[in-house]
């Protein structure tokens, strides 16, 4: 599952329009030529910023609780290093874009916050503009455009990472609701010439497309005469599910078979009222048992 | 015109079993011959068979269902077995759901349901 999140991440990254971006983010060559010389200025001070950085997230219970140990410590230290030098060498292409959001989709895996990573910039970051400044007093006007330069890379670095958390929770909320829509419908018979189909879960217009292809494939292999369809375990229907259900039931018929609709609830009962369903050409019965003497009856007239 | 469907009489029963896929003017002709049979023959009921049908368009539904009715009109029953998972939910979806006609899984059952009511 995790490659796949991955791979289909590096492939998303290989669409992105950077050019249109950096103009979104208003990002020039300049800005770029500025953050490589706040890289020169601030190379030998980045390991006693991720000092401090960490001394400043290890108090905290809650971003502490992703280190292991110190060797895990050391390990994301030195990962983080990296991470800034890449940063301010401002070589923004497709790699470093991937190699972001693969970092980001590694921080949505291990449970890092959106408010923790950018918690965690921003104190990286005023640091070092604190260091800048520092280091050019006799310049501050300078100092406070390559800072500028600097937070405008940090900021699209940031929407990258941000993205990927998106992506990745779009991907495991697809991948719930196909699981949802895959789980099976059984058809069930009950005896030669009756089926009993029970749906339970949610339908929606996916899976009620799926349970009337089982449904009349089903008369046809069993040869039934007769379903009940049981929707007890359907705690709210929607509209055009209700009439898919009500169309699944008239199919059913012109295949020779009759269908007895059983278990609606309060709410299906309405929301079926509502598309203009009264009954009168549906069998409905109000339970299982009903359901089944009513088709049973029906298949002996 | 070679005849694309035949219409078999077995008993007061007709039997037209349709084993391909039929073109326009094939249907109107079945319908013709059909109307023309059940009083010629003096039939009681008549079958359609399509279960050989995999697709009907929208045009072979409404003859099809016209067929139904009229036949009824000439004072016979007419049954239709046969009807295919997806020609079925096809034909519900265009609204023709020829309430008043009955169905039947296969030949065999058409014919009891003749037999029986």
């Amino acid at each position: 599952m995790s490659e796949l999140i991955s791979s289909s991440i590096a492939e998303g990254s290989g669409n992105l329009d950077l050019e249109k971006i950096f103009r979104w983010f208003d990002l020039t060559e300049e800005d770029r030529a500025c953050t490589v010389e706040l890289g020169e200025l601030t190379d030998d001070v980045g390991e006693h910023i991720i000092e401090a950085f960490y001394a400043h997230l290890l108090n905290d219970e809650t971003a502490a609780r992703h280190f292991r140990d110190d060797a895990h410590i050391a390990q994301v230290k030195r990962g983080q290093m990296r991470y800034f030098r890449e940063l301010v060498s401002a070589d923004l292409n497709d790699a470093y874009v991937a190699d972001r959001r693969r970092i980001g989709s590694i921080h949505e895996r291990t449970g890092v916050t959106p408010t923790l990573y950018i918690g965690s910039y921003a104190y990286y970051l005023n640091r070092l503009a604190h260091v800048v400044l520092e280091r050019m007093d006799e310049d501050p006007h300078k100092a406070f455009h390559l800072v500028m330069s600097l937070f405008k890379i940090a900021h699209f670095d940031m929407s990258l990472a941000l993205e990927t958390y998106v992506d990745a929770r779009e991907e495991a909320i697809q991948a719930r609701e196909r699981e949802l829509s895959e789980l099976p419908t059984p058809v069930l018979q009950l005896r030669p010439g009756l089926l009993l189909i029970p749906v339970v879960g949610t339908l929606d217009s996916h899976r009620a497309r799926a349970l009337t292809v089982q449904l009349l494939e089903g008369i046809q292999e069993h040869r039934a005469s007769a379903v009940v369809l049981d929707i007890t375990g359907v705690a709210a229907v929607d509209s055009a599910v209700a009439n898919h259900l009500i169309q699944t039931m008239a199919a059913a018929r012109l295949m020779g078979a009759l269908s007895v609709l059983t278990g609606l609830s309060a709410e299906v009962a309405q929301s079926l009222v509502k598309v203009g369903v009264t009954g009168e050409a549906l069998n409905t019965a109000g339970d299982l048992q009903r359901g089944i003497e009513m088709a049973e009856q029906l298949l002996k007239d | 015109m070679a005849v694309k469907v035949p219409i078999l009489k077995q008993g007061k029963v007709l039997i037209a079993s349709i084993q391909e896929d039929l073109s326009d003017s094939d249907i109107l002709d079945l319908q013709h011959r059909i109307l023309e049979d059940v009083i010629r023959c003096r039939a009681e009921a008549v079958i359609i068979d399509v279960s050989a049908i995999g697709i009907l368009d929208s045009f072979g539904t409404k003859t099809l269902s016209e067929i139904a009715y009229s036949v009824r009109l000439r004072g016979a029953k007419l049954v239709i077995v046969g009807i295919q998972p997806d020609v079925a939910l096809s034909m519900v979806l265009l609204g023709l759901t020829l309430p008043d006609i009955p169905t039947a899984l296969d030949l065999d059952r058409g014919l009891a349901l003749i037999n029986g009511g």
